[in-house]
């Protein structure tokens, strides 16, 4: 047969036609990329105690063993100058694909032209569901100018603790109102001890939120106008002033940084503070002695504090945003790890995360969680969402200043004007 | 002849003298120059072009901001924060250099006699300058930083009430000179030390032959031999004072209420705080004209003198 006497010259041809292919498509550049894994960066804001970048770590050389096609590499970003490094990446072009970051890191940003928004992503997660594990509000904190800036992961919040001995040696309750608050500062004030450790720094600022938040307050309007003079933020910061004057406030606390006032406090020198979710599990020996205070009522029965979504961005500089969504989608679902061996100080904006065991062991968490995180919100307050201005007006230290100023003791009507013209000059009204 | 002729004729006599000055060895000098001018230029003179270009616009750290004119240093100089800081910068740099330069002169008149322990009080007395600033003014912090902190305790066993040094306006400012003080008076030490022992002994014994009292010594031959080292030291201390960041952003942040504010953390603030390089760029510009003009005029009394 032809055929059968031609097959050992066909088989040779064919065998030789094969390698020749075989060749041509493995040294063609086609077949490198599609051979070649697409490699992302990543930068990981440092958001917890040393396991925490060990458990990022595996978490991520998990999803690249899951994922061959894509290759993560970790970078972990100290918080020291953390705005320079992003800036100049981002200037040198050389920016991540992708980044954890504080609060208003992404918009401001993406006011530069430096973030690529995420509503294609908040579109599919809303489809499939997946959108309906995140707490409420913390989605659309992170929405400016109709458009989804970044993906919320982690929640930073402001809640009062109390010390327990301190309490019951003067036979009070927990307070549940500023009122009482108030009374119970006052009760605990004496033999060199103060009902009251606040902060002069940063710290000391969020005092100040807490109580116009608490108040039905905020330092904007709904078309982020400035507004701090608002009757509910004047009468949250007469409270304040009333237990200084009331020598509640420990004189020390305008010279306090948070490290200074944290220690105070789990030495037992005073007996209420304002501090993040993870003050007890840092507080040593302490611990067994300090308990969260339920969510205050202010005057007109309002209750709320400061809170962050922290976040997940994409850089514009991308080249591969299909694989950015991919490894972001993974990452948002999978980071339980973070906090169940990274120990993370921040909460979880998920609700499936949120449930996790965990936070079962970890009562105080728990509580915040279940108790504070619904009435947190932003500095943005009353203006829906958040912007750029929000870093300058926290970050230039106004309110740092008012805090300190307050814990001094000096005249409210006085250093709310100074507080209200200098924020105006940097809101630029 | 034609154009090209010309340019060929010029580019032919302007090789010929580069090799002229070449095999002269004149060229030499610029050679070994050019590397360290260079640098100057690239990590002195580029970024202070650059910071002063950006004092007249309104960018941010992340993006180029238009031209303002001279906007920045008319809102600088027009506003509390800056006259503020300009009065605690000249408060600081005088109170400085006046204690360190004081404290400083004494322990080196007194090194310089013949004192049991001397060489180990040489040395001992030289650590406030050698220990990392970050050490020593997070140190004194905790001293000073509550009623149970060490100098309250001190004063309550006296009998004191407790002192808030870093809640109280006025002790802060006094906490950041005198801390700023015990960093610096080494240095002054250590120079005034040298500079008396290089002065000539026969001007003593010369002094006291003529029946010049101690006092009279010190007066007439110690200080006019120290004058010129102490003019350049008080020019140096005063420029490293309005120029430090460390010790009143470790002790006080500036507060409280911005009253241990000098002007570079002012211009940190603007910068970095407020995320206006203008402004910051502005602040950091008014600071070197006016350390500028201080050490014109040191420079000129020292000349006339």
């Amino acid at each position: 047969m032809k055929t059968a006497g031609n097959a050992p010259a066909r088989g040779r041809a064919g065998l030789l036609a094969s390698l020749a292919a075989a060749l041509a498509i493995s040294l063609s550049p086609v077949a490198a990329y599609a051979a070649d894994p697409v490699k992302l960066n990543f930068w990981d804001m440092i958001w917890g105690p040393p396991e925490y970048i060990d458990a990022a770590k595996e978490l991520v050389a998990e999803f690249n063993k899951e994922n061959p096609g894509i290759q993560v590499e970790y970078r972990s970003i100290p918080w020291n100058n953390w705005y320079q490094t992003y800036v100049t990446a981002i200037s040198a072009g050389t920016a991540p694909d992708l980044s954890t970051g504080a609060g208003y890191q992404a918009v401001q940003l993406y006011d530069l032209g430096a973030i690529r928004p995420i509503d294609d992503l908040i579109e599919e997660m809303k489809t499939s569901g997946d959108l309906d594990d995140f707490l409420p509000g913390t989605v659309d904190t992170l929405r400016y100018d109709d458009h989804y800036v970044a993906l919320p992961w982690g929640i930073d919040i402001r809640v009062w603790f109390y010390r327990k001995d301190m309490l019951d040696a003067a036979g009070l309750k927990v307070p549940t109102t500023w009122a009482e608050l108030r009374e119970a500062a006052k009760a605990t004030t004496k033999d060199g001890k103060f009902g009251i450790l606040a902060s002069g720094d940063t710290g000391g600022s969020h005092f100040l939120y807490n109580a116009i938040l608490n108040n039905g307050g905020g330092l904007f309007t709904e078309d982020r106008k400035l507004d701090l003079k608002n009757a509910r933020n004047v009468e949250a910061f007469e409270a304040l002033a009333g237990m200084v004057a009331d020598g509640s406030v420990s004189p020390a606390s305008t010279g306090y940084n948070s490290d200074d006032r944290r220690g105070a406090f789990n030495r037992g020198q005073g007996a209420f503070t304002l501090d993040g979710p993870g003050l007890i599990s840092q507080a040593g020996d302490a611990a067994d002695k300090i308990g969260v205070v339920p969510p205050l009522a202010g005057p007109h029965g309002d209750k709320g504090t400061i809170f962050w979504v922290n976040n997940i961005m994409v850089y514009e500089q991308t080249k591969h945003p299909e694989e950015v969504k991919t490894f972001l989608k993974w990452w948002s679902k999978n980071q339980t790890p973070l906090w169940t061996k990274g120990n993370t100080g921040q909460l979880p904006t998920r609700k499936s995360i949120a449930a996790n065991d965990y936070f079962k062991q970890q009562a105080s968490r728990g509580y915040v969680l279940e108790n504070y995180v619904p009435i947190g919100k932003t500095t943005a307050t009353h203006a829906a969402g958040i912007f750029p201005a929000l870093n300058e007006v926290e970050g230039e230290g106004v309110m740092q200043t008012f805090a300190q100023e307050l814990w001094q003791g000096k005249p409210l009507d006085q250093i709310l004007d100074t507080a209200d013209s200098r924020l105006k000059s940097i809101v630029k009204e | 002849m034609s154009a090209v002729d010309l340019s060929r004729s010029e580019a032919g006599t302007w090789r010929a003298s580069a090799r002229a000055w070449w095999r002269t060895g004149d060229a030499l000098p610029f050679l070994l120059l050019a590397p360290s001018v260079v640098l100057i230029l690239a990590v002195i003179a580029y970024p202070m072009l650059t910071g002063f270009w950006y004092g007249f616009t309104d960018g941010s750290l992340l993006k180029y901001g238009r031209f303002v004119g001279l906007d920045n240093y008319v809102e600088l100089i027009t506003s509390r924060d800056f006259r503020h800081a300009l009065w605690f910068s000249l408060v600081f740099a005088v109170f400085n250099v006046v204690g360190c330069y004081a404290l400083g002169l004494g322990l080196a008149l007194l090194l310089n006699q013949d004192v049991p322990g001397r060489a180990f009080f040489r040395v001992a007395l030289l650590l406030p300058w050698i220990v990392p600033s970050i050490v020593s003014i997070v140190s004194w912090r905790w001293m000073m930083a509550d009623e149970r902190a060490l100098f309250n305790q001190v004063i309550g066993l006296f009998g004191g009430s407790p002192v808030y040094f870093l809640s109280d306006q006025t002790w802060a400012v006094v906490m950041v000179i005198a801390i700023k003080i015990w960093r610096s008076f080494p240095f002054m030490m250590l120079s005034l030390l040298a500079a008396l022992q290089s002065i000539d002994r026969s001007l003593y014994e010369a002094a006291s032959l003529d029946g010049a009292s101690r006092w009279n010594q010190f007066r007439f031959v110690t200080m006019p031999q120290l004058r010129n080292i102490s003019i350049v030291l008080a020019l140096l201390m005063t420029i490293w004072t309005v120029n430090d960041f460390d010790t009143p952003w470790l002790l006080t942040q500036g507060g409280p209420a911005n009253a241990t504010e000098n002007l570079v953390l002012l211009a940190y603030r603007y910068t970095f705080g407020r995320n206006d390089v203008g402004l910051g760029s502005a602040t950091s510009f008014v600071t070197l004209i006016i350390l500028m003009i201080l050490v014109v005029i040191l420079l000129r009394r020292q000349k006339e003198r």
